[in-house]
């Protein structure tokens, strides 16, 4: 990375992008009455879990590369998909089965992406250390 | 910056190796199944909250999908390795053949339990909403997202399977 930020600028401005993200789902929720929209939150919450349970440096270098620690790590990246499109998922199947409209579901949609991109970011700034070569598309 | 670096292609891209790409698949089975599991939830919710004909989604709908997460459960809980060496050592002294034996009933009874939750889903479709003539496409979605949703499973275990068996030259060259 080229830029220069200081850690407590990034720390501030990324729990800004949390903070609207939190704003927009709940917003989704409360200008119409219906509260279903705040599972989002909560699968959106829970995606970056299995990465961090399951990635390959909870494990002690003795066995290296072994096939063991390597399908562990299988699983995580398993969840981890697993959780992010059905965080994506939840919003639109609530909208085909009418039980939200569809300014809900746009707005819970953007503000989920929001709060996963957030807490992917955070980790991918204060880890860009360890390893570099990890994938820092879905978060650890 | 690396300007000398050979490349396959002209621009700065290079193709994934089989490590990124074993995990990109995995990704995208996770994606898949999560897929397969919400257009069945659609089907179960739009049956319960938005419903405007007779026919609903009862508990049969419901084993189709139950089969096919269990065979998916059961074909990638079992150590391929076994496979493997059988299929390297067969005949000879090396390797246990009733170990073999058993990976072999096991992972038939999971693609059997796989192969029975798209069938399911499809006999599920035709009697329940094709004979009886609900055809018009509001209550015959259920019946489709029902068939999508198992179809979607099923494309998930094979991709996860495909990941997972990828040869990445990388840990071959450290064991052999």
């Amino acid at each position: 990375m080229g830029l220069k930020v200081s850690p407590l600028t990034r720390i501030i401005s990324l729990s800004g992008f949390l903070a609207l993200g939190f704003l927009l789902v709940i917003l989704s929720c409360a200008l119409f009455h219906n509260y279903y929209p705040l599972f989002d939150i909560l699968i959106f919450l829970i995606a970056p879990i299995p990465n961090a349970l399951f990635s390959k440096r909870n494990f002690d270098s003795s066995e290296f590369m072994n096939e063991s620690s390597k399908n562990v790590e299988d699983v995580g990246h398993f969840f981890t998909g697993l959780l992010v499109t059905s965080g994506l998922a939840l919003p639109t199947v609530f909208y085909h089965c009418q039980i939200i409209n569809h300014y809900s579901c746009i707005m819970s949609t953007i503000g989920g992406i929001i709060i996963y991109l957030s807490i992917v970011v955070f980790s991918w700034f204060f880890n860009s250390g360890w390893d570099e070569e990890d994938d820092a598309l879905f978060g650890y | 910056m690396e300007a000398n670096q050979e490349r396959l292609f002209r621009l700065p891209f290079k193709l994934p190796s089989s490590a990124t790409a074993r995990s990109l698949g995995v990704y995208i089975s996770g994606g898949l199944y999560a897929i397969g599991a919400w257009c069945f939830l659609d089907a179960a919710l739009y049956s319960r909250k938005a419903n405007a004909s007779s026919v609903h989604v009862t508990f049969i709908d419901w084993i189709p999908f139950i089969c096919s997460t269990l065979g998916m459960i059961i074909v990638n809980s079992i150590e391929k390795n076994r496979l493997i060496q059988d299929a390297l050592g067969s005949g000879s002294f090396s390797g246990s053949s009733s170990m073999a034996w058993q990976a072999r009933v096991i992972l038939f009874l999971g693609f059997a339990l796989l192969a029975g939750g798209i069938s399911g889903s499809i006999v599920v479709l035709i009697l329940k909403f094709l004979v009886k003539d609900f055809t018009s496409y509001p209550t015959l979605g259920m019946g489709v997202n029902n068939v999508v949703g198992n179809f979607c499973v099923v494309l998930s275990c094979v991709l996860l399977w495909i990941a997972q068996n990828v040869e990445d030259e990388y840990s071959y060259s450290l064991t052999l």
